[in-house]
């Protein structure tokens, strides 16, 4: 049995805003959500890389204490989102609670501030009697953490699968949820992903000289993908949830189709762990195009992964190149918020609907000058007005992960 | 320790950190202020503040059949007075 599945709602927080207007906004007007790095207390002076990608605005949470205690801060995020696309929804209980409503969600690694507690009761607290692990930090910092909190508060009952690989962990929770729909295992997901203000990740990065450092006094010039002058990437923080349904069934409903899934690739390099491979990633993209059963000619708009490191642009425009060729227009939207890491690719994909609902194309913000190396593909320089049917959201992990989800605009799917 | 004191204490922990509204001395904890595992394992915690002192495995589970407030003041009664003999 082979389904068609369907985007009905979704919900971000991102960068560069939490309400879609704000976050079209920003896209259209190049706002950037890249702000200094905060002092955390403990491993800021280490870090070279003084800017991060920041959700700086407040967020009006209202979930019960008996849902917040399970929760660290990745799991608000998380369940705010979901709670966002099921409110809007209008699901009923039954059958949210039926079990054939699943949960795809994950974020990097859990709740790495509540794992920073529970370090510092190991080192800084021994001599102390009373003082121990709390009952509740493992529940908030696991990696499943995310998905678990978001059926516990909604009572679903369905399959969850948590993702949980660094850069494609949402765009692996989106696909993998697909799959689930399109094979009759569920009739619907809550899909995404989530990561929290985390300065580890900064260091990793910033260690392997891969995080950019030479725009810390002027963080909205950075990261600068495919640009000349780009040299890194930028952590960020943030969540994206998507609702997928089986088309006949939100048909039926008279749910709002933004968009549907027409193709989902996913791969490994079987190799390095960390350098961008070339083969790995032009295979994924086309699995994708063959798996939706479309043309390369036929994709209009490419979000790239686009990290803005040194090598990552260079392969990626490369392996754009030789699927694609010059035609569809290719944005980095990481560009305006830095890498959301496990979010990145249910952000990315949001805003990819957002702005194909709205008729435009944001351009890859500080792209000033375009390296050489990136040069044989169709960036997109300014804000463009253009109707797009399918667009291509590419993700490439450390680990050597690669994914691909190829979407239709919404108004195109009958 | 009074009794007394104790409850004030108990008291200021559920609504403060647990979050209970007009707690009664014996509503069901878990039916009427939704009550559970974890809290119990959280509420031990403060409860051994109280006392000054850690509680035995054993006597952890020996709170595992606390079902009102009440309770929990017999329960921190009992082992107080056991642990001062």
């Amino acid at each position: 049995m082979e389904r068609r599945v369907v985007i009905t709602e979704c919900s971000a927080i991102t960068p560069i805003g939490y309400a879609k207007d704000d976050i079209i906004k920003s896209l259209k007007e190049g706002i950037s959500g890249v702000k200094p790095l905060r002092d955390d207390g403990l491993l800021t002076d280490y870090i070279h890389s003084r800017v991060f990608g920041t959700v700086d605005y407040p967020i009006a949470y209202d979930f019960k204490r008996l849902y917040r205690k399970t929760m660290g801060p990745v799991a608000f995020y998380a369940c705010q989102v979901a709670k966002d696309i099921l409110a809007r929804a209008g699901l009923s209980q039954e059958f949210i609670s039926s079990g054939r409503l699943g949960v795809a969600f994950g974020s990097t690694h859990g709740s790495p501030s509540i794992q920073r507690h529970i370090y510092k009761t190991f080192f800084s607290n021994l001599k102390s009697e009373f003082s121990s692990i709390g009952a509740v930090d493992y529940l908030k910092s696991m990696v499943h953490t995310t998905a678990v909190n978001i059926t516990r508060m909604f009572g679903i009952t369905g399959r969850v699968i948590a993702s949980s690989t660094a850069c494609t962990t949402s765009s692996q929770s989106i696909g993998f949820g697909y799959e689930m729909v399109k094979y009759g295992m569920q009739d619907a997901m809550i899909c995404g992903g989530a990561d929290e203000y985390d300065t580890t990740a900064v260091a990793v990065f910033d260690n392997l000289l891969a995080c950019s450092v030479a725009y810390n006094d002027k963080p909205e010039c950075t990261p600068r993908p495919f640009d000349r002058k780009r040299d890194g990437l930028v952590v960020g923080e943030g969540a994206g949830a998507v609702l997928l349904e089986e088309y006949e069934s939100a048909k039926k409903r008279g749910a709002n189709i933004l968009a549907e899934v027409i193709g989902f690739a996913c791969n490994n390099n079987g190799g390095d762990l960390i350098l961008p491979n070339i083969d790995g990633i032009t295979t994924t993209l086309r699995l994708a195009l063959e798996e939706a059963g479309i043309k390369a000619d036929e994709v209009d708009f490419v979000s790239a992964h686009a990290t803005a490191t040194k090598m990552g642009d260079v392969i990626e425009s490369q392996a754009i190149a030789a699927v694609y060729g010059d035609s569809p227009l290719i944005t980095g939207l990481k560009s305006y918020m830095g890498h959301t890491m496990g979010a990145c690719g249910a952000i990315e994909l949001i805003l990819t609907m957002y702005m194909m609902e709205s008729g435009f194309i944001a351009p890859t913000l500080n792209l000033e000058s375009v390296d050489e190396r990136c040069g044989m593909i169709n960036h997109t320089r300014k804000l463009t007005a253009v109707d797009t049917n399918i667009a291509a959201i590419q993700n490439f992990a450390f680990g050597g992960v690669n994914t691909c989800l190829l979407i239709k605009n919404g108004s195109a799917v009958s | 320790m009074q009794r007394e004191d104790i409850k004030r204490q108990i008291l200021t922990i559920l609504e403060d950190s647990f979050e209970f509204e007009n707690p009664g001395l014996n509503d069901n904890l878990r039916d009427e202020h939704g009550f559970d595992s974890i809290d119990a394992i959280e509420l031990l915690g403060e409860i051994e503040k109280i006392l000054g002192f850690s509680l035995t495995r054993a006597e952890k589970e020996k709170a595992m059949t606390i079902r009102t407030i009440n309770d929990i003041l017999d329960y921190i009664e009992v082992i107080a007075s056991e642990h001062s003999r």
